[in-house]
Protein backbone atom coordinates (compact mmCIF):
# COMPACT_ATOMS: atom_id res chain seq x y z
CA UNK A 1 0.00 0.00 0.00
CA UNK A 2 1.22 3.53 -0.79
CA UNK A 3 1.28 6.44 1.75
CA UNK A 4 -0.43 9.00 1.03
CA UNK A 5 0.87 12.18 0.16
CA UNK A 6 -0.19 15.36 0.86
CA UNK A 7 -1.17 16.60 -2.84
CA UNK A 8 -1.51 20.56 -1.96
CA UNK A 9 1.06 22.63 -2.83
CA UNK A 10 2.95 24.00 0.86
CA UNK A 11 1.32 26.94 0.28
CA UNK A 12 -2.03 26.20 0.78
CA UNK A 13 -1.43 23.46 3.31
CA UNK A 14 0.20 26.29 5.59
CA UNK A 15 -2.91 27.58 6.09
CA UNK A 16 -4.15 24.08 7.94
CA UNK A 17 -1.04 24.63 10.42
CA UNK A 18 -2.75 24.05 13.44
CA UNK A 19 -4.63 21.00 12.85
CA UNK A 20 -1.93 19.22 10.69
CA UNK A 21 0.73 19.25 13.36
CA UNK A 22 -0.86 16.94 14.90
CA UNK A 23 1.10 13.65 14.35
CA UNK A 24 -0.80 11.38 12.02
CA UNK A 25 -0.76 8.48 14.98
CA UNK A 26 -1.93 10.93 17.36
CA UNK A 27 -4.84 12.21 15.10
CA UNK A 28 -5.92 8.32 14.57
CA UNK A 29 -5.70 7.21 17.86
CA UNK A 30 -7.99 10.20 18.89
CA UNK A 31 -10.16 8.62 16.55
CA UNK A 32 -10.32 5.24 18.04
CA UNK A 33 -11.01 6.99 21.32
CA UNK A 34 -13.82 9.32 20.47
CA UNK A 35 -15.61 5.92 18.97
CA UNK A 36 -14.99 4.37 22.00
CA UNK A 37 -16.32 6.76 24.20
CA UNK A 38 -19.13 7.28 21.97
CA UNK A 39 -20.22 3.55 21.89
CA UNK A 40 -19.86 3.93 25.72
CA UNK A 41 -22.05 7.06 26.43
CA UNK A 42 -24.53 5.19 23.89
CA UNK A 43 -24.16 2.17 26.16
CA UNK A 44 -24.29 3.77 29.53
CA UNK A 45 -26.99 6.32 28.83
CA UNK A 46 -29.20 3.03 27.98
CA UNK A 47 -29.99 4.55 24.92
CA UNK A 48 -30.07 0.71 23.17
CA UNK A 49 -30.45 -2.24 25.54
CA UNK A 50 -27.45 -3.55 27.13
CA UNK A 51 -28.10 -7.17 25.90
CA UNK A 52 -27.82 -5.42 22.87
CA UNK A 53 -25.03 -3.45 22.50
CA UNK A 54 -22.74 -4.01 25.36
CA UNK A 55 -20.58 -1.18 26.84
CA UNK A 56 -16.86 -1.51 26.52
CA UNK A 57 -16.49 -2.32 30.26
CA UNK A 58 -19.03 -5.31 29.54
CA UNK A 59 -16.51 -6.66 26.67
CA UNK A 60 -13.28 -6.25 28.82
CA UNK A 61 -15.73 -8.05 31.70
CA UNK A 62 -16.33 -10.69 29.44
CA UNK A 63 -12.22 -10.91 28.47
CA UNK A 64 -11.44 -11.32 32.19
CA UNK A 65 -14.32 -13.80 32.41
CA UNK A 66 -13.41 -16.14 29.47
CA UNK A 67 -9.65 -15.89 29.51
CA UNK A 68 -10.49 -17.35 33.86
CA UNK A 69 -13.22 -19.31 33.35
CA UNK A 70 -13.13 -20.24 29.64
CA UNK A 71 -15.94 -20.47 27.60
CA UNK A 72 -18.38 -23.31 27.46
CA UNK A 73 -15.69 -25.83 28.30
CA UNK A 74 -13.15 -24.32 25.86
CA UNK A 75 -10.58 -21.57 26.37
CA UNK A 76 -10.06 -18.25 24.56
CA UNK A 77 -6.68 -19.62 23.60
CA UNK A 78 -7.64 -23.14 22.72
CA UNK A 79 -10.30 -21.74 20.35
CA UNK A 80 -8.30 -19.21 19.20
CA UNK A 81 -5.07 -22.01 18.16
CA UNK A 82 -8.12 -24.20 16.61
CA UNK A 83 -8.61 -21.51 14.31
CA UNK A 84 -5.21 -20.60 13.24
CA UNK A 85 -4.33 -24.36 13.02
CA UNK A 86 -7.04 -25.58 10.64
CA UNK A 87 -5.89 -22.20 9.08
CA UNK A 88 -2.11 -22.66 8.74
CA UNK A 89 -2.99 -26.84 7.80
CA UNK A 90 -4.82 -25.47 5.19
CA UNK A 91 -2.84 -22.58 3.40
CA UNK A 92 0.17 -24.65 4.06
CA UNK A 93 -0.67 -27.23 2.04
CA UNK A 94 -1.96 -25.31 -0.49
CA UNK A 95 1.28 -23.56 -0.60
CA UNK A 96 3.67 -26.45 -0.81
CA UNK A 97 1.33 -27.83 -3.55
CA UNK A 98 0.06 -24.79 -5.43
CA UNK A 99 3.48 -22.86 -5.63
CA UNK A 100 5.71 -25.91 -7.89
CA UNK A 101 2.42 -26.57 -9.67
CA UNK A 102 2.43 -22.63 -10.51
CA UNK A 103 6.06 -22.26 -11.22
CA UNK A 104 5.62 -25.29 -13.92
CA UNK A 105 2.42 -24.35 -15.25
CA UNK A 106 4.19 -20.97 -15.98
CA UNK A 107 7.32 -22.66 -17.40
CA UNK A 108 5.75 -25.30 -19.39
CA UNK A 109 3.35 -24.56 -21.88
CA UNK A 110 1.75 -27.88 -21.87
CA UNK A 111 0.90 -28.13 -17.80
CA UNK A 112 -0.76 -24.59 -18.24
CA UNK A 113 -3.24 -25.69 -21.58
CA UNK A 114 -4.26 -28.92 -19.17
CA UNK A 115 -4.52 -27.49 -16.07
CA UNK A 116 -5.19 -23.66 -16.44
CA UNK A 117 -8.69 -24.14 -16.85
CA UNK A 118 -9.79 -26.02 -13.51
CA UNK A 119 -7.90 -23.22 -11.64
CA UNK A 120 -9.73 -20.69 -13.77
CA UNK A 121 -13.38 -22.25 -13.01
CA UNK A 122 -12.39 -22.72 -9.33
CA UNK A 123 -11.05 -19.29 -8.70
CA UNK A 124 -14.23 -17.54 -8.81
CA UNK A 125 -16.26 -20.04 -7.06
CA UNK A 126 -17.33 -18.51 -3.22
CA UNK A 127 -15.71 -21.51 -1.45
CA UNK A 128 -18.79 -21.30 1.01
CA UNK A 129 -20.84 -22.88 -1.67
CA UNK A 130 -18.44 -26.03 -2.38
CA UNK A 131 -18.36 -26.47 1.75
CA UNK A 132 -21.39 -28.25 1.15
CA UNK A 133 -20.52 -30.94 -0.97
CA UNK A 134 -16.86 -31.41 1.19
CA UNK A 135 -19.31 -31.58 4.39
CA UNK A 136 -21.00 -34.58 2.05
CA UNK A 137 -18.07 -36.27 1.07
CA UNK A 138 -15.47 -35.85 4.23
CA UNK A 139 -17.96 -35.86 6.96
CA UNK A 140 -18.08 -32.32 9.41
CA UNK A 141 -14.98 -33.08 10.92
CA UNK A 142 -12.01 -30.95 10.65
CA UNK A 143 -10.82 -33.15 6.99
CA UNK A 144 -13.44 -31.34 4.80
CA UNK A 145 -12.48 -27.38 6.55
CA UNK A 146 -8.97 -28.07 5.87
CA UNK A 147 -10.09 -29.69 2.66
CA UNK A 148 -12.37 -26.42 2.04
CA UNK A 149 -9.17 -23.97 3.37
CA UNK A 150 -6.79 -25.65 0.64
CA UNK A 151 -9.30 -25.48 -1.87
CA UNK A 152 -9.95 -21.52 -0.97
CA UNK A 153 -6.02 -20.81 -1.18
CA UNK A 154 -5.21 -23.13 -3.80
CA UNK A 155 -6.29 -21.56 -7.26
CA UNK A 156 -5.19 -17.75 -5.85
CA UNK A 157 -1.57 -19.84 -4.98
CA UNK A 158 -0.93 -21.32 -8.87
CA UNK A 159 -2.71 -18.34 -11.01
CA UNK A 160 -0.14 -15.87 -9.07
CA UNK A 161 2.69 -18.31 -9.22
CA UNK A 162 1.52 -19.08 -13.06
CA UNK A 163 1.24 -15.44 -14.00
CA UNK A 164 4.71 -14.69 -12.47
CA UNK A 165 6.70 -16.62 -14.24
CA UNK A 166 4.75 -16.11 -17.61
CA UNK A 167 5.51 -12.32 -16.80
CA UNK A 168 9.32 -13.01 -16.81
CA UNK A 169 10.86 -10.81 -19.63
CA UNK A 170 12.31 -12.97 -22.26
CA UNK A 171 15.49 -11.39 -23.02
CA UNK A 172 16.39 -12.19 -19.60
CA UNK A 173 16.08 -15.54 -20.26
CA UNK A 174 17.57 -15.31 -23.55
CA UNK A 175 20.69 -13.75 -22.19
CA UNK A 176 21.11 -16.18 -19.08
CA UNK A 177 21.07 -18.98 -21.91
CA UNK A 178 23.48 -17.26 -24.28
CA UNK A 179 25.49 -16.45 -21.62
CA UNK A 180 25.93 -20.60 -21.02
CA UNK A 181 23.37 -20.73 -18.19
CA UNK A 182 21.89 -24.32 -18.13
CA UNK A 183 17.99 -24.57 -18.05
CA UNK A 184 18.25 -25.24 -13.45
CA UNK A 185 20.12 -22.16 -13.43
CA UNK A 186 18.16 -20.07 -15.57
CA UNK A 187 15.20 -21.15 -13.39
CA UNK A 188 16.80 -20.94 -10.46
CA UNK A 189 18.78 -17.63 -11.33
CA UNK A 190 16.88 -15.56 -13.47
CA UNK A 191 12.93 -16.97 -13.48
CA UNK A 192 12.67 -17.39 -9.83
CA UNK A 193 13.55 -14.18 -8.23
CA UNK A 194 11.59 -12.54 -11.19
CA UNK A 195 8.27 -14.53 -9.94
CA UNK A 196 9.28 -13.86 -6.38
CA UNK A 197 6.91 -10.86 -6.04
CA UNK A 198 3.79 -11.99 -7.62
CA UNK A 199 4.10 -15.22 -5.47
CA UNK A 200 4.47 -13.48 -2.65
CA UNK A 201 1.81 -11.38 -3.52
CA UNK A 202 -0.79 -14.28 -4.25
CA UNK A 203 0.39 -15.55 -1.04
CA UNK A 204 -1.21 -12.81 0.88
CA UNK A 205 -4.68 -12.67 -0.61
CA UNK A 206 -4.70 -16.52 -0.26
CA UNK A 207 -4.11 -16.15 3.69
CA UNK A 208 -7.08 -13.13 3.29
CA UNK A 209 -9.14 -15.02 1.38
CA UNK A 210 -8.82 -18.51 3.95
CA UNK A 211 -8.99 -15.94 7.02
CA UNK A 212 -12.21 -15.03 6.18
CA UNK A 213 -13.29 -18.78 5.08
CA UNK A 214 -12.27 -20.50 8.27
CA UNK A 215 -13.99 -18.42 9.90
CA UNK A 216 -17.64 -18.89 7.82
CA UNK A 217 -17.14 -22.45 8.14
CA UNK A 218 -17.03 -22.77 11.66
CA UNK A 219 -19.78 -20.74 12.00
CA UNK A 220 -21.63 -23.11 10.09
CA UNK A 221 -19.97 -26.72 11.06
CA UNK A 222 -17.76 -26.85 14.04
CA UNK A 223 -17.44 -27.52 17.91
CA UNK A 224 -14.43 -25.08 18.47
CA UNK A 225 -12.47 -22.21 17.08
CA UNK A 226 -13.74 -18.50 17.39
CA UNK A 227 -16.42 -18.48 14.18
CA UNK A 228 -17.66 -21.52 16.25
CA UNK A 229 -17.73 -19.03 19.81
CA UNK A 230 -19.15 -16.32 17.67
CA UNK A 231 -22.42 -18.22 16.59
CA UNK A 232 -22.46 -19.93 19.76
CA UNK A 233 -22.58 -16.35 21.67
CA UNK A 234 -25.30 -15.59 19.48
CA UNK A 235 -27.73 -18.19 20.34
CA UNK A 236 -27.31 -17.29 24.33
CA UNK A 237 -27.33 -13.71 23.08
CA UNK A 238 -24.12 -12.62 24.81
CA UNK A 239 -23.39 -9.77 22.57
CA UNK A 240 -20.77 -8.58 24.93
CA UNK A 241 -18.79 -12.26 23.73
CA UNK A 242 -19.10 -11.61 20.26
CA UNK A 243 -18.03 -8.29 20.21
CA UNK A 244 -15.03 -9.52 21.95
CA UNK A 245 -14.07 -12.34 19.76
CA UNK A 246 -14.91 -9.71 16.65
CA UNK A 247 -12.17 -7.54 17.80
CA UNK A 248 -9.86 -10.74 18.15
CA UNK A 249 -10.64 -11.57 14.72
CA UNK A 250 -10.06 -8.30 13.73
CA UNK A 251 -6.33 -8.16 15.81
CA UNK A 252 -5.52 -11.54 14.10
CA UNK A 253 -6.31 -10.81 10.73
CA UNK A 254 -3.99 -7.30 11.21
CA UNK A 255 -1.15 -9.58 12.62
CA UNK A 256 -1.68 -12.03 9.98
CA UNK A 257 -1.36 -9.73 7.36
CA UNK A 258 1.34 -7.61 8.67
CA UNK A 259 3.44 -10.54 9.38
CA UNK A 260 3.56 -11.48 5.69
CA UNK A 261 4.05 -8.31 4.16
CA UNK A 262 7.02 -8.01 6.44
CA UNK A 263 8.07 -11.59 5.39
CA UNK A 264 7.41 -10.22 1.83
CA UNK A 265 9.75 -7.00 2.29
CA UNK A 266 12.69 -9.29 3.64
CA UNK A 267 12.62 -11.91 1.35
CA UNK A 268 11.53 -9.45 -1.76
CA UNK A 269 13.68 -6.68 -1.46
CA UNK A 270 13.76 -5.70 -4.32
CA UNK A 271 10.11 -5.77 -5.20
CA UNK A 272 9.35 -2.60 -7.61
CA UNK A 273 12.78 -1.83 -8.29
CA UNK A 274 12.55 -4.10 -11.17
CA UNK A 275 12.35 -3.08 -14.90
CA UNK B 1 2.38 -33.29 -27.32
CA UNK B 2 4.18 -30.24 -27.41
CA UNK B 3 3.23 -29.66 -31.27
CA UNK B 4 -0.15 -29.74 -30.63
CA UNK B 5 -1.73 -25.64 -29.73
CA UNK B 6 -2.92 -25.53 -26.48
CA UNK B 7 -6.63 -25.36 -27.01
CA UNK B 8 -6.14 -28.56 -28.18
CA UNK B 9 -4.61 -29.73 -24.90
CA UNK B 10 -6.97 -27.86 -23.06
CA UNK B 11 -9.83 -29.67 -24.73
CA UNK B 12 -7.79 -33.28 -24.29
CA UNK B 13 -7.88 -32.33 -20.93
CA UNK B 14 -11.73 -31.59 -20.61
CA UNK B 15 -12.11 -34.58 -21.98
CA UNK B 16 -10.37 -36.99 -19.78
CA UNK B 17 -12.19 -35.30 -16.89
CA UNK B 18 -15.49 -35.49 -18.54
CA UNK B 19 -14.32 -39.51 -18.85
CA UNK B 20 -13.09 -39.78 -15.73
CA UNK B 21 -16.18 -38.18 -14.20
CA UNK B 22 -18.67 -40.80 -16.39
CA UNK B 23 -16.52 -43.68 -15.55
CA UNK B 24 -16.65 -43.68 -11.91
CA UNK B 25 -20.15 -41.96 -11.59
CA UNK B 26 -21.78 -44.61 -14.10
CA UNK B 27 -19.44 -47.54 -12.65
CA UNK B 28 -21.11 -47.22 -9.41
CA UNK B 29 -18.08 -46.72 -8.28
CA UNK B 30 -19.56 -43.60 -6.30
CA UNK B 31 -23.17 -43.38 -5.58
CA UNK B 32 -24.83 -40.41 -6.97
CA UNK B 33 -25.78 -38.98 -3.79
CA UNK B 34 -22.43 -38.18 -3.67
CA UNK B 35 -21.41 -37.14 -6.92
CA UNK B 36 -23.84 -36.84 -9.73
CA UNK B 37 -23.41 -38.07 -13.50
CA UNK B 38 -23.22 -35.43 -16.29
CA UNK B 39 -26.66 -36.24 -17.41
CA UNK B 40 -28.11 -36.53 -14.12
CA UNK B 41 -26.61 -33.54 -13.18
CA UNK B 42 -28.49 -31.80 -16.74
CA UNK B 43 -31.92 -33.63 -15.60
CA UNK B 44 -31.67 -31.65 -12.21
CA UNK B 45 -30.50 -28.15 -13.93
CA UNK B 46 -33.83 -28.97 -16.10
CA UNK B 47 -36.01 -29.63 -13.19
CA UNK B 48 -34.95 -26.13 -11.34
CA UNK B 49 -35.29 -24.50 -14.55
CA UNK B 50 -38.99 -25.64 -15.43
CA UNK B 51 -40.20 -26.57 -11.63
CA UNK B 52 -38.21 -24.29 -9.51
CA UNK B 53 -36.88 -24.68 -5.80
CA UNK B 54 -39.19 -25.37 -3.07
CA UNK B 55 -42.57 -22.95 -4.44
CA UNK B 56 -40.18 -20.47 -5.82
CA UNK B 57 -39.26 -20.66 -9.80
CA UNK B 58 -34.89 -20.68 -10.03
CA UNK B 59 -34.91 -16.78 -11.53
CA UNK B 60 -36.23 -15.98 -8.39
CA UNK B 61 -33.73 -17.69 -5.84
CA UNK B 62 -31.13 -15.89 -8.57
CA UNK B 63 -32.90 -12.56 -8.30
CA UNK B 64 -32.86 -12.60 -4.76
CA UNK B 65 -29.13 -12.90 -4.60
CA UNK B 66 -28.44 -10.71 -7.45
CA UNK B 67 -30.63 -7.99 -5.33
CA UNK B 68 -28.90 -8.22 -2.78
CA UNK B 69 -25.11 -7.96 -4.19
CA UNK B 70 -26.07 -4.83 -6.30
CA UNK B 71 -27.62 -3.22 -3.39
CA UNK B 72 -24.54 -4.24 -0.94
CA UNK B 73 -22.01 -3.12 -3.97
CA UNK B 74 -23.57 0.23 -4.77
CA UNK B 75 -24.10 1.75 -1.90
CA UNK B 76 -20.20 -0.18 -0.11
CA UNK B 77 -18.52 0.97 -3.55
CA UNK B 78 -20.15 4.36 -3.62
CA UNK B 79 -19.51 5.33 0.28
CA UNK B 80 -16.42 3.88 -0.01
CA UNK B 81 -14.82 5.83 -2.50
CA UNK B 82 -16.17 9.02 -1.93
CA UNK B 83 -14.48 8.28 1.60
CA UNK B 84 -11.43 6.95 0.22
CA UNK B 85 -11.32 10.65 -2.03
CA UNK B 86 -11.43 12.43 0.52
CA UNK B 87 -8.59 10.16 2.40
CA UNK B 88 -6.24 10.62 -0.51
CA UNK B 89 -6.68 14.47 -0.63
CA UNK B 90 -6.56 15.22 2.87
CA UNK B 91 -4.14 13.50 5.42
CA UNK B 92 -6.45 14.24 8.12
CA UNK B 93 -9.10 12.32 7.00
CA UNK B 94 -6.75 9.67 6.18
CA UNK B 95 -5.70 9.50 9.32
CA UNK B 96 -8.97 10.04 11.14
CA UNK B 97 -10.07 6.94 8.66
CA UNK B 98 -7.67 4.56 8.57
CA UNK B 99 -7.47 2.83 11.58
CA UNK B 100 -11.52 1.82 10.96
CA UNK B 101 -10.55 0.97 7.21
CA UNK B 102 -7.96 -1.14 8.26
CA UNK B 103 -9.21 -3.16 10.99
CA UNK B 104 -12.60 -3.50 8.90
CA UNK B 105 -10.52 -4.80 5.70
CA UNK B 106 -9.19 -7.85 7.26
CA UNK B 107 -12.10 -8.65 9.44
CA UNK B 108 -13.90 -12.22 8.65
CA UNK B 109 -17.56 -10.52 7.33
CA UNK B 110 -19.49 -13.16 8.30
CA UNK B 111 -18.05 -12.45 12.03
CA UNK B 112 -19.94 -9.12 12.05
CA UNK B 113 -23.07 -10.70 10.52
CA UNK B 114 -24.26 -12.54 13.21
CA UNK B 115 -23.89 -8.93 15.19
CA UNK B 116 -26.34 -7.43 12.47
CA UNK B 117 -29.07 -10.33 12.32
CA UNK B 118 -29.37 -9.35 16.49
CA UNK B 119 -29.33 -6.08 15.54
CA UNK B 120 -31.28 -5.75 12.54
CA UNK B 121 -33.00 -9.44 12.49
CA UNK B 122 -32.62 -11.86 9.41
CA UNK B 123 -34.38 -10.07 6.74
CA UNK B 124 -32.46 -8.34 3.83
CA UNK B 125 -31.35 -5.37 6.01
CA UNK B 126 -28.93 -6.80 8.51
CA UNK B 127 -27.33 -8.94 4.81
CA UNK B 128 -26.96 -5.74 2.60
CA UNK B 129 -25.51 -4.08 5.87
CA UNK B 130 -22.74 -6.39 5.66
CA UNK B 131 -22.31 -6.34 2.29
CA UNK B 132 -22.21 -2.70 2.42
CA UNK B 133 -19.45 -2.74 4.67
CA UNK B 134 -17.42 -5.78 2.41
CA UNK B 135 -17.15 -3.03 -0.08
CA UNK B 136 -16.67 -0.15 1.62
CA UNK B 137 -13.09 -0.71 2.92
CA UNK B 138 -11.95 -2.20 -0.24
CA UNK B 139 -13.25 0.76 -2.40
CA UNK B 140 -12.25 3.31 0.38
CA UNK B 141 -8.65 1.97 0.03
CA UNK B 142 -8.66 2.05 -3.91
CA UNK B 143 -9.57 5.07 -4.43
CA UNK B 144 -6.97 6.99 -1.42
CA UNK B 145 -4.39 5.04 -3.78
CA UNK B 146 -5.61 5.92 -6.76
CA UNK B 147 -5.51 9.88 -5.36
CA UNK B 148 -2.60 9.20 -3.36
CA UNK B 149 -1.02 8.32 -6.85
CA UNK B 150 -1.76 11.16 -8.75
CA UNK B 151 1.69 12.78 -9.63
CA UNK B 152 2.32 16.16 -7.95
CA UNK B 153 3.14 17.87 -11.35
CA UNK B 154 -0.52 17.53 -12.67
CA UNK B 155 -1.78 19.30 -9.54
CA UNK B 156 0.76 22.26 -9.64
CA UNK B 157 0.37 22.79 -13.09
CA UNK B 158 -3.57 23.02 -12.85
CA UNK B 159 -3.12 25.18 -9.49
CA UNK B 160 -0.31 27.46 -11.61
CA UNK B 161 -2.70 27.86 -14.70
CA UNK B 162 -5.41 29.39 -12.12
CA UNK B 163 -7.47 25.89 -11.55
CA UNK B 164 -9.82 26.12 -8.35
CA UNK B 165 -9.51 23.56 -5.80
CA UNK B 166 -12.72 22.26 -7.33
CA UNK B 167 -11.32 22.35 -10.71
CA UNK B 168 -8.03 20.67 -9.77
CA UNK B 169 -10.44 17.89 -8.20
CA UNK B 170 -12.82 17.32 -11.25
CA UNK B 171 -10.55 17.79 -13.64
CA UNK B 172 -7.44 16.41 -12.59
CA UNK B 173 -7.98 14.15 -9.68
CA UNK B 174 -10.78 12.05 -10.35
CA UNK B 175 -9.71 11.52 -14.17
CA UNK B 176 -6.39 10.19 -12.64
CA UNK B 177 -7.40 8.22 -10.07
CA UNK B 178 -10.68 6.63 -11.91
CA UNK B 179 -8.92 3.61 -13.02
CA UNK B 180 -7.60 2.85 -9.49
CA UNK B 181 -10.98 3.33 -8.52
CA UNK B 182 -12.71 0.75 -10.46
CA UNK B 183 -10.03 -2.11 -10.28
CA UNK B 184 -10.97 -1.46 -6.37
CA UNK B 185 -14.91 -2.12 -7.61
CA UNK B 186 -14.48 -4.87 -9.17
CA UNK B 187 -12.25 -6.57 -6.62
CA UNK B 188 -15.23 -5.34 -4.10
CA UNK B 189 -17.82 -7.07 -6.60
CA UNK B 190 -16.10 -10.32 -6.22
CA UNK B 191 -15.47 -9.64 -2.11
CA UNK B 192 -18.70 -8.68 -1.69
CA UNK B 193 -20.67 -11.73 -4.31
CA UNK B 194 -18.18 -14.74 -2.16
CA UNK B 195 -19.66 -13.13 1.33
CA UNK B 196 -23.19 -13.18 0.38
CA UNK B 197 -23.26 -16.90 -1.25
CA UNK B 198 -21.72 -17.68 2.66
CA UNK B 199 -24.17 -15.13 4.02
CA UNK B 200 -26.90 -17.10 2.35
CA UNK B 201 -25.58 -20.50 3.75
CA UNK B 202 -25.65 -19.29 6.94
CA UNK B 203 -29.02 -17.19 7.61
CA UNK B 204 -30.86 -17.26 4.27
CA UNK B 205 -34.02 -18.35 3.73
CA UNK B 206 -34.14 -17.82 0.06
CA UNK B 207 -31.19 -16.88 -2.84
CA UNK B 208 -29.07 -19.25 -4.44
CA UNK B 209 -26.78 -19.94 -1.78
CA UNK B 210 -29.68 -20.68 0.47
CA UNK B 211 -30.57 -22.85 -2.24
CA UNK B 212 -27.40 -25.49 -2.57
CA UNK B 213 -27.41 -25.58 1.70
CA UNK B 214 -30.81 -27.06 1.51
CA UNK B 215 -30.75 -29.10 -1.65
CA UNK B 216 -27.51 -30.35 0.42
CA UNK B 217 -29.67 -31.28 3.24
CA UNK B 218 -31.70 -33.69 1.44
CA UNK B 219 -28.86 -34.98 -0.58
CA UNK B 220 -29.83 -33.77 -3.20
CA UNK B 221 -26.50 -33.56 -5.23
CA UNK B 222 -27.61 -32.62 -8.59
CA UNK B 223 -29.33 -29.43 -7.35
CA UNK B 224 -25.86 -28.73 -5.24
CA UNK B 225 -23.69 -29.08 -8.02
CA UNK B 226 -26.18 -26.65 -10.49
CA UNK B 227 -26.17 -24.86 -8.07
CA UNK B 228 -22.63 -24.18 -7.70
CA UNK B 229 -22.48 -24.19 -11.38
CA UNK B 230 -24.90 -20.91 -11.48
CA UNK B 231 -22.81 -19.28 -8.80
CA UNK B 232 -19.51 -19.29 -10.57
CA UNK B 233 -21.21 -18.65 -13.85
CA UNK B 234 -23.07 -15.76 -12.10
CA UNK B 235 -19.78 -14.81 -10.68
CA UNK B 236 -18.00 -14.61 -13.58
CA UNK B 237 -20.55 -12.14 -15.47
CA UNK B 238 -20.78 -9.95 -13.00
CA UNK B 239 -17.12 -10.00 -13.25
CA UNK B 240 -16.55 -9.14 -16.79
CA UNK B 241 -19.91 -6.74 -16.73
CA UNK B 242 -17.33 -4.80 -14.48
CA UNK B 243 -14.24 -4.82 -16.55
CA UNK B 244 -16.16 -3.68 -19.59
CA UNK B 245 -17.71 -1.19 -18.17
CA UNK B 246 -14.03 -0.13 -16.99
CA UNK B 247 -12.86 -0.14 -20.00
CA UNK B 248 -15.54 1.71 -21.43
CA UNK B 249 -15.54 4.38 -18.69
CA UNK B 250 -11.39 4.49 -18.61
CA UNK B 251 -10.38 4.30 -22.25
CA UNK B 252 -7.15 6.09 -20.98
CA UNK B 253 -6.00 3.94 -18.71
CA UNK B 254 -2.44 3.24 -19.21
CA UNK B 255 -1.65 5.65 -21.18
Amino acid sequence: MSTTVAILPPARLGQRMRLSTLPRQLLGAAAVAAMVAGWWVIAATGMVRADLLPSPLDVWDALVEVTRDGYRGTTLWGNALSTLERLLSGFGLATLVGVPLGLWMGSNRVTHAAVDWIIQFMRPLPPLSYMILLILWLGTGDLSKSALLFLTAFPIIVASAAAGVRGVKQQRIQVALALGASRAQVFRHVIMPSAAPMVFTGLQIALAAAFSTVVSAELLAATDGLGWMVISASTFLRNDIIILCILILGALGFILASLLRATDRRLIHWRGRDS
Amino acid sequence: MRTLPSWVITLLSMAVVLAIWIGITSGGLVRDLFLPGPLDLWDGFMELVQDGYKGRPLLEHVGMSLFRVIAGFLTGAAAGTLLGLGMGYSPRINALAAPFIEFLRPLPQLAYLVLLIIWLGIGETSKVTMLFLAALPVSAIAARDGVANVPPERVSVALALGASRWQVFRYVIIPSALPEILVGARLAAGIVYGTLIAAEIIAGSNGIGWMILDAGRFLRSDYVFAGIGMIGITGILIDRLLLLIERRVVHWAGR
